[in-house]
């Protein structure tokens, strides 16, 4: 729906601000999701530190988006599309958080990984680690343009995630039976399971998304989580 | 639900003017039907036809059917005074009788003789009262003149005066539109008792008051009806862009 503006220009400039501060919020949550798997597999334990450091900006992020939300249903009540607008941004906020947050967990784990782990592991997690990176990108390009169909296809893929980190975490289980870096190894267990949270995390925002475009519910049943 | 009134192509006409085109509507019977849309839209127009009230304006010509139950409003054999007995209507404006407090709601069911004695018209003076949230202010005050009241007890004075005599509907035209939250709230609050009871219709300016007691919304612009349907559904997901556009306040 192409939606005139506000007669009410502070009005309308609030809420485009919301949608701004959740754009940006995105795109630094994609970036970190993107740069953990990127210090993973280079093992760049730099660049795993200033991703711990730089959790921060998403927190305050999110802490804005609460205070613009709450002030938008003090001061505004938004009705309909601006209802949905303001609801919505208050649970995606709440799920960048934690993509951010998993992100984060990703990088301490690499830190605390200190041997050499086979290629073909780190491989099968960096491929799972890229279509998640994707799936947040293109969640919250569906968010920024409104595309009710991006929305679906994420939703639709997430199981090709679930599956990834199935077999992700069936090849860790193998080689713990027959290697000694145990401790290691169960770094890389936490890793592949974040990854997937990371994944349901993006469905839950398409699942926003699509609330927020058509005022209804995505069908049918969730792909398993 | 049940329909209390059922409006069916219904058109009205002041001199050539057409307020109202083609309005088709069934009001739920003991809901709370809201009547939302812009300045002029035919709100209070679409009001007046539930109980006859356009007669009294030379001009204006009422085409189309409204059903109450089963009687024919707009039939040249009803009776407008039974009518209005059935159809109580509050105003925007507070509109007391400059008589007491107690000849305001005493008015009503002693011409309409529904009362035998001095102590039954008593007894729905204070059931009136109270229903309407005004009995504790004014029970020691009773035969104080009426429009010496503030305006928002003079407000819930003029729905115990549309209560006292038990309509089945009642018409709200912008009740609440000159009191303030406390007042506004309080009649809120009755709003939802006399649905139990009655069938109401609220015409209001406020999209929040509309969102907040209502059942059922109607969005009106220009003469018609665009938007009839569930008030959750108005205000969370409306069908129709104009009713979205006119009630987040992009409307012009
Ligand atoms: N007595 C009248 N004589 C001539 N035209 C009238 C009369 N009453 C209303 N109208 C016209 O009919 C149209 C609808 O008026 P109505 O009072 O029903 O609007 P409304 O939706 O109640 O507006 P508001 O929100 O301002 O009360 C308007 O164009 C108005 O000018
Ligand atoms: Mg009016």
């Amino acid at each position: 729906m192409n939606e005139k503006s506000h007669i009410v220009k502070s009005y309308e400039e609030q809420l485009l601000l919301l949608k701004d501060t959740i754009v940006k919020m995105g795109t630094k949550a994609e970036k970190q999701l993107e740069l953990s798997i990127q210090a993973m597999v280079r093992k760049d334990l730099e660049l795993a530190k200033k991703i711990i450091t730089d959790d921060e900006q998403i927190d305050r992020y999110e802490f804005s988006i609460e205070e613009q939300v709450v002030n938008l249903i003090a001061l505004r009540q938004p009705m309909a599309i601006d209802l949905r607008e303001t609801v919505v941004a208050l649970k995606i906020s709440s799920d960048l958080e934690r993509i951010g947050d998993l992100s984060k967990n990703i990088a301490k784990r690499i830190i605390s990984i200190q041997e050499v782990i086979s290629s073909e592991l780190i491989k099968g997690l960096e491929i799972a680690g890229l279509k998640t990176v994707r799936q947040v990108n293109l969640v919250l390009n569906s968010y920024l343009h409104r595309d009710k169909d991006i929305t679906e296809n994420v939703w639709n893929s997430d199981e090709e995630i679930d599956q990834l980190t199935n077999s992700n975490m069936e090849m860790v289980l193998k080689k713990l039976e027959t290697e000694k870096n145990q401790i290691q190894l169960t770094q890389l267990l936490f890793i592949a399971k974040n990854i997937e949270r990371i994944g349901d995390h993006a469905t839950n925002i398409a699942e926003q998304v699509y609330f927020l475009i058509t005022g209804d519910y995505l069908e049918g049943q969730r792909p398993k989580g | 639900m049940k329909s209390k009134i059922s409006a069916k192509g219904v058109n009205v006409y002041y001199g050539e003017k057409q307020a109202l085109k083609n309005i088709s509507i069934e009001i739920g019977e003991k809901e709370v039907t809201a009547l939302i849309g812009p300045s002029g839209c035919g709100k209070s127009t679409f009001l007046r036809c539930l109980n006859r009230m356009n007669d009294v304006i030379d001009i204006c010509r009422v085409e189309g059917s409204i059903k109450f139950d089963n009687l024919e409003i707009n039939s040249k054999e009803l009776d407008v005074v039974r009518l209005r007995e059935n159809v109580g209507m509050v105003f925007q404006k507070p509109n007391p009788f400059p008589k007491t407090i107690y000849e305001n709601i005493a008015y009503g069911p002693t011409i309409h003789g529904l009362v035998q004695s001095k102590q039954e018209l008593d007894e729905i003076v204070e059931t009136s009262l109270k229903k309407a949230a005004l009995w504790n202010e004014v029970k020691d005050r009773l035969h104080e003149i009426g429009t010496g009241l503030s305006g928002g007890q003079q407000q819930r004075l003029c729905i115990a005066r549309a209560i006292s005599i038990k309509p089945e509907v009642i018409l709200m035209d912008e009740p609440c539109s000159a009191l303030d939250p406390i007042a506004t709230a309080q009649i809120e609050e009755l709003i939802d008792e006399l649905k139990n009871e009655h069938t109401i219709v609220i015409v209001t300016h406020s999209m929040s008051q509309a969102a907040r007691v209502s059942q059922k919304t109607g969005f009106f612009h220009l003469g018609n009806l665009i938007e009839f349907d569930s008030t959750e559904k108005i205000f969370k997901n409306p069908g129709n862009q104009q009713t979205q556009d006119y009630i987040t306040g992009r409307f012009g």
